[in-house]
């Protein structure tokens, strides 16, 4: 009998001893899949910057050399012979995004404006959202051939810059309209109410104080706006033009956008001797002007940034 | 009725306050371009693809021969290699992103996590003409040599669409896990958890709602790409018998043909930008309800 608890008590002893050694393997098996998450993790973000690095790496290498020639920027195209230029297509991407921004930035910032500081949760604003979500993930594609069938076949606008700007400016209205949206409800409540108790109405403090204060934010938006009407190719192939010889000047004329023409250049690889060279030129080059409108757009929010940091040290 | 009782005063305060209405109004005009857009959209797709449907009728659309010269408008190729290509850019596509979104809010140093961020940024911005180039000129080669094919088809429209969802995914999710309230993390480590443990077992469930998201946009980018694919998927119509025969998914079918076609055929064309049509708003539908859902966790929390 007396047998009995010391035994029992080893049990129980023996039952804290194995607990002990479990959890610390446990512990052990914790921090060994912790270590292997974090390497795996690791990897992976390494795979992404890898692959970016490589895929800018391999563009402008085949490229940069073409593409930084003058007399392929400022050349004429060649439609059948070797040694061609892109002028005419530079042109087009720019005046087209030009064109763009002219239609887009109104409306969108208007819209915007609308969200922002008017619209009250009710079934308009819920419609004006839904609308722009629905813009927003509708293909560029859609946007393109709606246009193809709408702009060139009953308005008769067929295959020049403003047809291709009406459209992407559409495609690219929910980004404008949710930047300024998002920007105006960065501007402090107490700036409104302010302007509004020294007599102020609405669209005035809207016109003079809020927006101002909104102005960088919407700056960068069309910045990156811009980056993406110079990239974007499937909307505006069958709508603007794939190739021009010559620099267009109204906008009612034909263009090819860069990065229309690119996809020309795929498909008329038979006719053009260096169609890859031409093509690989251009890509270095677009790549370069969307980085390079990337970088503008990050120098607009970081001086704004810096001259507001000023201004509050002063304030 | 304020504008009424103001107008009746032929003085300053009634003009000024008209204005106000007028302003009001035409803002809300330029917004209501969003809704009249979306709709012309929609009307435009639906009333072009009226005569497919009716002269030829849902069974021909949706069979798998395509051939308008007897009449036949099927677009079951097309649409399997649109599921099979955003399938397979999402299988290759969503381990990186979501493994990078961790890494980024998680896991990096903070140098190291803007470093990045800004590169998955850079790769955001890169135009699918030129992805669908390098995909072209240097990995259809490479998948030639591998393979022994011609290299086009679903797996090299795969991997051009994984680089192409990776960064929208990436942001989304970087968001969704940053939202994550920092208590649960603090209980998690408080409570003796690992890093991983921590990520594995309470950041990843509490971020799911957005994290379903982020691969929804990405589902839905991957469907609507049409250059990068193009430009590697063949193209060819016929049914993908390896991952590296050609094919053709539904965008590439339209932006190729839709400008020599007409009649009947281009109106099928235009059904098929229907059933695009209809996936993006598949999407938005799927996105609210999962967005609604995240809110009202978080209100009730």
């Amino acid at each position: 009998m007396r047998e009995g608890p010391p035994k029992v008590e080893a049990e129980v002893i023996d039952v804290i001893k194995v607990r002990r050694v479990a959890r610390e393997a446990q512990q052990r098996k914790s921090v060994r899949s912790d270590r292997v998450a974090t390497i795996a993790v690791w990897s992976i973000a390494a795979t992404g910057i890898g692959v970016l690095t490589f895929i800018v790496g391999v563009i402008l290498w085949r490229g940069l050399a073409t593409a930084l020639t003058p007399g392929f920027i400022f050349g004429q195209p060649q439609a059948f012979k070797a040694g061609g230029g892109i002028w005419p297509m530079v042109v087009s991407s720019f005046y087209l995004a030009f064109l763009t921004l002219l239609i887009v930035l109104p409306v969108g910032v208007g819209a915007g404006i609308y969200m922002g500081e008017y619209s009250k949760q009710g079934w308009a604003a819920r419609s004006i959202r839904f609308g722009a979500d629905s813009l927003s993930t509708v293909p560029s594609l859609v946007f393109g051939i709606v246009g193809l069938s709408l702009l060139a076949v009953y308005l008769r606008l067929s295959y020049c810059l403003l047809a291709g700007a009406i459209v992407l400016a559409l495609l690219n209205l929910p980004t404008i309209m949710r930047t300024t949206e998002e920007s105006l409800k960065a501007v402090p409540q107490t700036y409104r109410e302010a302007s509004m108790g020294l007599g102020a109405s609405k669209w005035y403090t809207i016109r003079k104080v809020v927006m101002p204060t909104a102005v960088p934010g919407i700056t960068t938006g069309a910045v990156l706006t811009l980056g993406r009407v110079i990239g974007e190719s499937a909307a505006v192939v069958y709508l603007v033009g794939m190739y021009v010889s010559r620099v267009p000047l109204s906008p009612l004329s034909p263009g090819a956008p860069m990065a229309a023409n690119i996809y020309h250049l795929y498909n008329e690889a038979a006719l053009l001797p260096d169609a890859a060279r031409v093509a690989s030129g251009e890509s270095a080059f677009l790549l370069l002007v969307v980085l390079a409108l990337m970088l503008l757009a990050r120098l607009v929010s970081w001086f704004f940034k810096r001259k507001t940091r000023v201004a509050d040290r002063f304030a | 009725m304020l504008r009424s009782k103001t107008a009746v005063k032929p003085d300053g305060p009634a003009k000024v306050i008209d204005r106000e209405w007028i302003v009001k109004k035409v803002l809300f005009v330029l917004a209501m371009m969003t809704v009249l857009g979306i709709l012309l959209i929609v009307l435009m797709v639906t009333k072009e693809s009226i005569p497919a449907l009716t002269k030829a009728g849902p069974f021909n659309l949706f069979s798998s021969r395509w051939d308008p010269s007897t009449g036949h408008y099927g677009m079951l190729i097309f649409l399997v290699g649109t599921l099979l290509t955003t399938i397979g850019g999402l299988i290759l596509g969503v381990p990186l992103a979501i493994g990078t979104a961790i890494f980024v809010t998680q896991m990096a140093p903070p140098r190291a996590a803007g470093f990045v961020s800004r590169g998955i940024e850079v790769l955001a911005g890169i135009p699918s003409i030129v992805i669908g180039w390098l995909g072209f000129t240097v990995l259809v080669p490479v998948l030639v040599k591998l393979t022994s094919s011609t290299g086009n088809g679903i797996l090299a429209a795969s991997i051009i669409l994984a680089i192409m969802i990776m960064p929208t995914i990436t942001a989304i999710a970087s968001d969704a896990l940053e939202s994550v309230p920092v208590e649960y993390k603090q209980g998690s480590f408080g409570l003796g958890a690992t890093r991983w443990q921590t990520i594995w077992h309470v950041m990843l469930p509490a971020a799911r709602p957005g994290l379903i998201v982020a691969v929804i946009l990405g589902m839905g980018r991957a469907i609507g790409e049409t250059m990068a694919v193009a430009l590697v998927i063949g193209p060819a119509t016929a049914w993908p018998k390896s991952l590296w025969t050609p094919t053709h998914t539904l965008t590439t079918k339209i932006l190729m043909e839709i400008q020599e076609s007409t009649g009947t055929t281009r109106s099928a064309l235009f059904t098929m930008a229907l059933v695009l049509l209809l996936f993006s708003m598949m999407m938005i539908m799927l996105v609210r309800a999962f967005t609604k859902k995240k809110e009202y966790a978080r209100g009730a929390a």
